[in-house]
């Protein structure tokens, strides 16, 4: 109340300063008219009375003075002032501000970047009606090892006697789906929800409704709101269509709101089935009733006044009751309660320290910038020397001259933030670009959001408060006689290293460690694209098709597949082609574990990488074959034959000739019938996994991809034209199917190499940003110093020195400087590196080639960074430098 | 012996004014006079103090300022403590005869 009052008061009194001016004087008047009236009715005469009353009451300018101070404005105004003072001084030197504002801004922009990763990731509540009583269920092993998926039956036991939720929803993570409609089928990614799964998470609806309660097998569909806007143009008579989902006829329910792409932050499913009618929709669901078939994602809301912890707490005993009742699937698991929409438990670990890494450099990035900035104020700071003391003389505080410098940077800083949000602007959007080599739909894209403008904002404001206060400080404590005389005081007094050099020399050190990383991620990348993937990459094209989303049988399948594969092998061009159910180096693949009859335990882990493969695979790809024969155009019914790599040879049968012997997989036989030079299956950087291709015709039945089947073409000439004409040959069998992840296998190559590409990309960014500026802070300690030392310079050469040596004492001065630097940073850099071994592609952390060529290259900058103001010292003219003191 | 009269004692100028708005609404050199022929020339409250004060106060609602005119037909800014300068004055009161009281104790131990 009274503070509103005040506020009021106060705004009044500024914006209508000469009444509130106006109204002190009357008062201060009126008061030394009573007084002095008072006096000459004791008996004084007029002329006595008002000297006595203006003396007793002292200066009036004093008085008005203490009644504006006594009323908060006072300082506003003092601070307005300041402001404007400062926003002055700032813009008389633009070139200097500019780069300060622009290192604060690379610093910001690093850090901002960063934290829109973990605000998208770890801070973001989901978007579902009140997030905070939103929970997800599950499954651990092995006495709490983390964590799995519910199977069908654990979901419905909780259901059942679960009593802390007001209700418990599962969904299969991702379904895929033809969807019908617009010019041409697509081929999506949704979910499968049981049918309280929209009431559970409260969902508000862009239109419709989400399911009802009766909806658990009904053929109903909830769009996401993104494909309501791209497919169905934001139709808004859209609820209560018909919709050809996989070749079946659904209505159109409902649409999810904007931005809501189901419980998860990573997968981006943009439909929503019943949960009842998945054995419908996709081949090979999964088994309802088995208690060990772990598939179902669960969230549950905690009814009002129940924590998270007491329904953890029912949790552990309802897995108990299920472990008794279940002692053969269910013994030795538990269950566990996490906030709905956190990471997947199991790669929150890495991915927490992966960020943390990240932030680390970020803010290493910042320290540099800050370190750099509070150099060059520090150079302002010592050429304000005079003015300070000057200031100082004429009765400023100390505290007011502190003020004014803080205020100084803090303007600096919150710039620098600005132009670090526009940075982070535009690399958050490069870093959306990056994507993972699967073949499922994934959200990745970061945005700058207000979290992130908001971190930015206080890193900002405390990177200003760091660098200002150091020259703050300094510049505040002028020696005033010296300083009166113009002299520099903060670099000569007699200390061989200033605060000027100490702060350079660690911005070289910093920029030194970043850049040797920067350099190792280089170098790694340029082996990591040298990695022998097993096959020949250029000049072979994809397209998937997913005959299941279309009802076909696998008889109609097996005679697709073959009907395609033999018209697009006689197009122009075509050099070979053939059918898989995957594309190596998907991050992961089917596998089994496998053993041989008749052979001892495989040694290492017996899991077998699984792919089908059609006839002339081995060709299209370009894998040696070393053994046996090639996969044909195998008859589905005889006996399954498979081909295996040479790690799978190595593995089982200790390097003997497999060829002929039976091998079992998960309980399928397949006998082997040739052997093939090693790939890699999942990622580039793995080592050699045992794989066993499989003939495609003999398992589209028994075990159908769940990923559709890829076309992989190895062709001559242009690309375009062909994909092209392989579509038609598809569409023209069936123009119904949906064609999808269409690209080359370079492409597809160039996204496996996505790890190290974005670590790669982020050091050499942030090592470049430091080296820069880096060479600015030395850069402008040296030209100042040049400046400083106009008079001795002066005086050498009118003794005779010659210009070279000038320029060689600046260097050298400069330079010692630099190496100094280098020497103490590459222990540090050596020590950084140690921890980035892991992430690394063929080279050792102490990679030679990055250590040398790293501190050269430093030293190079440096030397460039002296040389500019070592020319302008040797030009000094001797009689003009002797001439201005 | 009379002595020169002095500054107020220090943190009770405040209060001593509220102590003296509150018998009748006064102006500011009204203030000051009374409180030193109260205290019989012991204090002196001189307006470099006083404004500054009733300024403060008068922000934060414990008095109401009104120009008027005086009994001598001048115009002056009369001051008049309100409901919540009242309840403030009461409690500095009683805060004050404790501190007095325990010095008391001090000095006479």
């Amino acid at each position: 109340m009274s503070l509103m009052k005040s506020l009021r008061a106060g705004m009044w009194a500024l914006r209508n300063k000469h009444m509130r001016n106006a109204e002190i004087d009357e008062e201060l008047r009126s008061f030394l008219e009573e007084s002095m009236h008072e006096k000459m009715r004791r008996g004084a005469n007029h002329e006595d009375a008002a000297r006595a009353a203006r003396a007793e009451a002292g200066s009036a300018a004093v008085i008005k003075h203490r009644v504006w101070n006594a009323g908060w404005e006072a300082g506003a105004e003092r601070l307005w002032a300041d402001l404007r003072y400062t926003l002055r001084r700032l813009s008389r030197m633009r070139g200097l501000v500019s780069v300060l504002v622009l290192s604060i801004g690379i610093g910001i922009a690093a850090n901002a970047t960063i934290f829109s990763i973990v605000s998208k990731f770890l801070l973001k509540p989901l978007p579902v009606g009140d997030p905070k009583t939103l929970v997800s269920i599950l499954r651990t092993y092995e006495h709490g090892q983390c964590c799995n998926n519910l199977p069908a039956p654990v979901f419905r036991d909780i259901q059942h006697m679960a009593q802390s939720f007001t209700g418990v929803a599962a969904y299969d993570e991702l379904v895929p789906a033809s969807i019908g409609g617009g010019s041409k089928p697509d081929r999506i990614w949704g979910q499968a929800a049981s049918a309280n799964y929209f009431d559970v998470a409260q969902m508000k609806m862009a239109a419709g409704r989400g399911f009802v309660a009766d909806e658990e097998r009904a053929p109903v569909i909830v769009l996401g709101y993104r494909i309501w806007q791209q497919k169905f143009e934001g139709d808004p008579e859209i609820v209560g269509k018909p919709l050809n989902v996989s070749g079946h006829p659904y209505t159109v329910v409902g649409v999810a709101a904007p931005g809501f792409h189901g419980m998860d932050q990573i997968l981006d499913p943009q439909f929503w089935v019943p949960l009842g009618d998945l054995g419908e929709l996709v081949a090979n669901s999964p088994k309802e009733e088995s208690r060990e078939t772990q598939w179902l994602r669960t969230i549950a809301r905690l009814k009002p006044g129940v924590t998270q912890a007491q329904a953890a707490g029912e949790m552990d005993a309802i897995a108990e009751r299920m472990a008794r009742a279940n002692p053969a699937t269910d013994k030795d698991n538990g269950l566990m309660v996490e906030r709905a929409g956190s990471l997947p438990a199991r790669d929150k670990r890495s991915f927490m320290l992966f960020l943390v890494a990240l932030s680390a450099v970020a803010l290493l990035v910042l320290c540099i910038a800050c370190a750099n900035v509070a150099t060059l104020l520090l150079v302002q700071a010592a050429q304000r020397q005079r003015e300070m003391a000057v200031r100082l003389s004429l009765g400023a505080t100390r505290g007011q001259l502190l003020r004014q410098m803080l205020l100084e940077s803090m303007l600096i800083a919150i710039a620098g933030g600005g132009a670090g949000v526009l940075l982070s602007l535009w690399s958050t959007y490069a870093l959306s670009s990056f994507r993972l080599p699967v073949p499922i739909a994934m959200d990745l894209s970061v945005q700058v959001d207000w979290r992130v403008l908001a971190y930015s904002f206080l890193l900002s404001l405390a990177a200003g408060l760091l660098f200002g206060l150091v020259p703050a400080w300094a510049a505040s404590r002028p020696r005033i006689s010296n300083a009166l005389k113009g002299e520099d005081v903060l670099a000569s007094s007699g200390r061989r290293w200033s605060l000027r050099d100490l702060l350079v020399a660690t911005q070289i050190t910093l920029s030194l460690t970043l850049l040797c990383a920067a350099g190792l991620f280089l170098r790694s990348l340029q082996h990591a694209a040298r990695i022998d993937v097993g096959f020949r990459s250029r000049g072979v094209v994809m397209m998937a098709i997913d005959p299941q989303l279309h009802r076909y049988t696998p008889e109609r399948t097996v005679n697709l597949l073959r009907g395609v594969l033999g018209r697009v092998s006689s197009l122009p061009g075509v050099i070979s082609a053939t059918t898989t159910d995957g594309v190596p180096l998907s991050m992961g693949h089917r596998s089994d574990g496998f053993q041989v009859p008749g052979m001892p335990k495989p040694r290492g882990e017996n899991v077998v990488e699984l792919y089908m493969a059609g006839p002339g695979y081995f060709q299209t790809l370009g894998i040696p074959r070393v053994a046996g024969r090639d996969l044909g155009d195998e008859n589905p019914s005889a006996q399954k034959v498979g081909i295996v790599n040479e790690e799978f040879v190595k593995r089982f049968f200790d390097g003997a000739n497999p060829v002929g012997h039976i091998v079992n997989g998960a309980g399928v036989r397949y006998e082997i019938v040739g052997v093939v030079k090693n790939t890699k299956s999942r990622t580039l950087g793995e080592r050699q996994r045992p794989v066993l291709y499989r003939s495609i015709y003999q398992n589209v039945a028994s075990d159908p991809s769940q990923d559709g089947y890829t076309l992989m073409t190895r062709y001559e000439g242009d690309p375009a034209p062909l994909i092209k004409a392989m579509q038609d040959v598809i569409h023209s069998v069936d123009p119904s199917l949906a064609i999808f992840n269409v690209q080359t296998m370079e492409e597809h190559i160039h996204d496996a190499l996505f790890l190290p590409r974005l670590v790669g990309t982020l050091f050499v960014v942030f090592g470049i940003a430091g080296v820069l500026l880096a060479s600015i802070g030395l850069y402008g300690i040296m030209s100042y110093s040049v400046s400083q030392r106009t008079k001795e310079i002066g005086v050498r050469m009118a003794m005779g020195a010659r210009s070279q040596q000038v320029q060689t004492m600046v260097i050298r001065k400069g330079l010692r400087l630099a190496v100094i630097a280098i020497l103490v940073g590459i222990p540090i850099a050596l020590a950084g590196a140690r921890l980035t071994g892991s992430l690394l592609y063929g080279i050792t952390p102490w990679d030679a080639m990055t250590f040398t060529t790293v501190p050269c290259l430093l030293l190079a900058i440096s030397l460039a960074a002296c040389w500019i103001p070592s020319r302008r010292a040797s030009r000094i003219d001797p009689i003009e430098a002797l001439r201005t003191e | 012996m009379q002595d020169e009269p002095t500054e107020l004692v220090q943190g009770t100028l405040e209060m001593l004014v509220l102590k003296t708005l509150s018998l009748m609404p006064m102006h500011g050199y009204g203030i000051a006079l009374r409180m030193e022929q109260i205290s019989e020339g012991a204090f002196r409250v001189n307006p470099g103090s006083l404004l500054p004060a009733l300024s403060r106060m008068e922000r934060s609602g414990r008095i109401k300022g009104e120009w008027k005119a005086t009994e001598n037909n001048r115009r002056a800014r009369y001051y008049a403590i309100t409901e919540k300068g009242r309840k403030s004055l009461k409690s500095e009161t009683a805060t004050w005869d404790r501190q007095i009281a325990a010095i008391h104790k001090i000095l006479e131990a």
